[in-house]
């Protein structure tokens, strides 16, 4: 059980504090420059009326680099509800990082023929831990869940009556990005921080790459060669941006 | 009353975490030999689940246990009634787990050999295929978590959790294993035709002709429904549909070439698992033997062996009759399989 700790607050990997410094990687989700606010309605760029009420995902071995190549794990399996910003709190070895490695999902050496009730339950990929991303009829992990309502006249005030749902997992979309140019000096007493943004409206509406409208393209609950999913998929990686 | 209830469980659930060190005498758990039926291939086990008393004994109690349900009232013993070879006799289970609401309750006999499990395969172990029910689709974890409250309130539960896995409260963990020990001592190797084939029991003229056409060349059951579990695990579209409501197999390969196709069911105790096919759309044998006689209705993807079979009245009895042999009365009332006796 995490008694009552902020929530929002991970502490990680205490280490010998004189050769290393603390790192805080912080993730949240933005609407163009605002934060993103989950059941907020927005407007999509097809005139849609669109509202949010889940966007949760797994991000799975995030990996500091330094210039030399080699790496230092940060965290394994993280499950992310972006209805909150985190602040996820490492101490790390000292030394310079260039960049940031994370994959999207769940990796396929752990998705679909691992046993989620071997976890403890504070694991993310435990049962309780996996909060229902996990379809059990066919064993494996949901990587993100994005669903909400939707009213497609973009009227002002009116009721949102259609749904939408974006259930995507399966080995093939796991999608592994590596973060470059970075400059980041972790040292003993000098706190360093890494920041790490979701554009929602950018993975709807992509500068390159296919645009979802949720008037048409409502559902997916993944399948092979699915065009939809597989959009979002692209477009989700490409609107993660690391400051 | 239902404040009344939680607070008992909880007043319970105190009164056992302020006891001290749990096990006094120390009983040792045993393990236990499951009986194989003769023609049968060795039973295997998870390394970490092997079968003993305490895991299969905890495993039956789970499984009739409503505790474990959401809504306090269901058990797996509700839609997998033994009796009715662990079916219930519904067209389409009500409120069922897996294609929730759409798909009839399957038989759980021998599971333990089978390669997979679900209508398309897509859960590979007893162990795994124990979190399905436990779990709504919406608000899965939460809930499962919920029901593993309660079940930890009932101190024999625990106790015999303790003897099974050496965990002092019941999880996720061993429950999953413990319904997956319970369910393959779910074995169903009995029926009069498995005592025909041993030489100690006799099969009438017709059920002999049934059984020869079932394995004949013309009819070619037995390609599909082939010994001994009378499945060879295969996926077929049987031409059920013309276009299928519940796409089978295609759900979980996602390619259209498998639409329709669905695990073949095993044909042991089939008598008493009426209604028939993965929705329940034929209600006795009659009528699925009608099924195959007509040649299916013709889906572009149905298997070819489906086809016309010009069965005469005859023979379309003695197919029946021939089914009939496959129940296996000792399992419908084989005392160890029942809820235990409080
Ligand atoms: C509401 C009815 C219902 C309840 C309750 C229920 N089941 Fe099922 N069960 C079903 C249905 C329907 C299926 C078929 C699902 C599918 O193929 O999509 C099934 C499938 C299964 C299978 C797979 C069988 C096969 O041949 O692949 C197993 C094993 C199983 N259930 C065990 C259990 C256990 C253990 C419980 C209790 C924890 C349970 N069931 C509770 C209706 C139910
Ligand atoms: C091509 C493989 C194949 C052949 C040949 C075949 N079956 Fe089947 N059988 C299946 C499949 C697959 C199902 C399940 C279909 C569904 O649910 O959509 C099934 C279902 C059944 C069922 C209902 C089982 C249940 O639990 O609901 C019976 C009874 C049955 N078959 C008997 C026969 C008989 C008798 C024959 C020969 C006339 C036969 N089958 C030929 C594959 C086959």
């Amino acid at each position: 059980m995490v008694g009552c700790k902020d929530e929002n607050t991970v502490e990680e990997k205490p280490e010998d504090t004189a050769t290393s410094g603390t790192l805080t990687l912080g993730m949240g989700a933005k609407w163009g420059n605002e934060d993103f606010v989950v059941e907020q309605v927005y407007f999509d760029t097809y005139g849609n009326r669109i509202r949010v009420d889940k966007f949760m995902s797994y991000i799975s071995e995030i990996h500091l680099v330094r210039a030399d190549g080699s790496e230092v794990l940060l965290k394994d399996f993280y499950l992310a509800d972006f209805e909150n910003d985190v602040n996820l709190n490492y101490t790390v070895p000292s030394g310079n990082y260039v960049g940031l490695k994370l994959g999207l999902g769940v990796p396929a050496a752990y998705n679909k023929h691992e046993d989620p009730a071997q976890y403890p339950s504070s694991h993310p990929l435990s049962v309780a831990g996996s909060q229902g991303m996990f379809w059990y009829w066919n064993t494996g992990y949901i990587f993100t869940k994005f669903e909400g309502k939707i009213d497609t006249t973009g009227t002002p005030g009116a009721e949102l009556l259609d749904s939408f749902l974006f259930h995507i997992g399966d080995d093939p979309y796991y999608r592994e990005l590596s973060f470059t140019g970075l400059n980041l000096n972790v040292a003993p007493n000098s706190p360093a921080s890494l920041q790490l943004n979701i554009f929602v409206d950018q993975i709807l509406a992509p500068a390159s790459g296919t645009s979802i409208d949720l008037a048409t393209n409502a559902v997916t609950h993944t399948s092979e060669l699915d065009v939809l999913a597989t959009s979002f998929f692209d477009n989700y990686a490409a609107a993660i941006a690391v400051e | 009353m239902r404040q009344l209830l939680l607070w008992s469980n909880l007043l319970l659930f105190l009164g056992i975490a302020s006891c001290g060190p749990a096990v006094s005498d120390s009983p040792k758990d045993l393990p236990v030999r499951l009986r194989v039926p003769q023609g049968f291939p060795s039973l295997d086990f998870p390394p970490d689940n092997q079968p003993t008393q305490a895991r299969i004994e905890l495993g039956r109690r789970l499984f009739y246990h409503t505790d474990l349900s959401m809504d306090g009232k269901t058990n797996c013993g509700t839609c997998h009634v033994q009796s009715s070879a662990f079916t219930d006799g519904r067209t389409i289970a009500q409120g069922a787990h897996g294609q929730s609401g759409r798909r009839n309750t399957p038989t759980l006999a021998n599971l333990g050999w089978s390669p997979y499990l679900m209508a398309e395969g897509g859960v590979p172990s007893l162990e795994l295929q124990a979190l399905a029910p436990l779990h709504e689709p919406s608000e899965m974890g939460i809930n499962m978590m919920d029901a593993v409250a309660r079940i930890n309130a009932h101190e024999d539960l625990r106790a015999l959790n303790r003897l099974a896995y050496g965990r002092d409260s019941l999880d996720p963990f061993t429950i999953t294993r413990a319904l997956a020990a319970f369910q393959r001592t779910m074995i169903s190797g009995d029926s009069k035709y498995d005592q025909f084939k041993a030489g100690v029991s006799n099969l009438t003229d017709l059920e002999r002709k049934g059984m020869e056409l079932f394995f004949s060349k013309r009819l070619q059951c037995s390609e599909c429904h082939s010994e001994p579990f009378f499945t060879d695990y295969g996926f077929y579209n049987v031409g059920l549909y013309t276009t299928y409501p519940d796409p089978g197999l295609e759900r979980k390969t996602h390619l259209k070439a498998d639409s329709g196709n669905f695990k073949t069911p095993t044909l042991r105790n089939i008598a008493v698992t009426a209604p028939y096919m993965h929705d329940g759309s034929l209600n006795t044998l009659e009528d699925v033997i009608a099924f195959y006689d007509s040649g299916g209705k013709g889906h572009h993807q149905q298997d070819k062996r489906i086809r016309e079979l010009h069965l005469s009245q005859e023979e379309k009895e003695a197919l029946v009759a021939f089914l009939h042999t496959l129940t296996d009365w000792n399992f419908l009332q084989n005392k160890t399989l029942s809820p235990w006796d409080e």
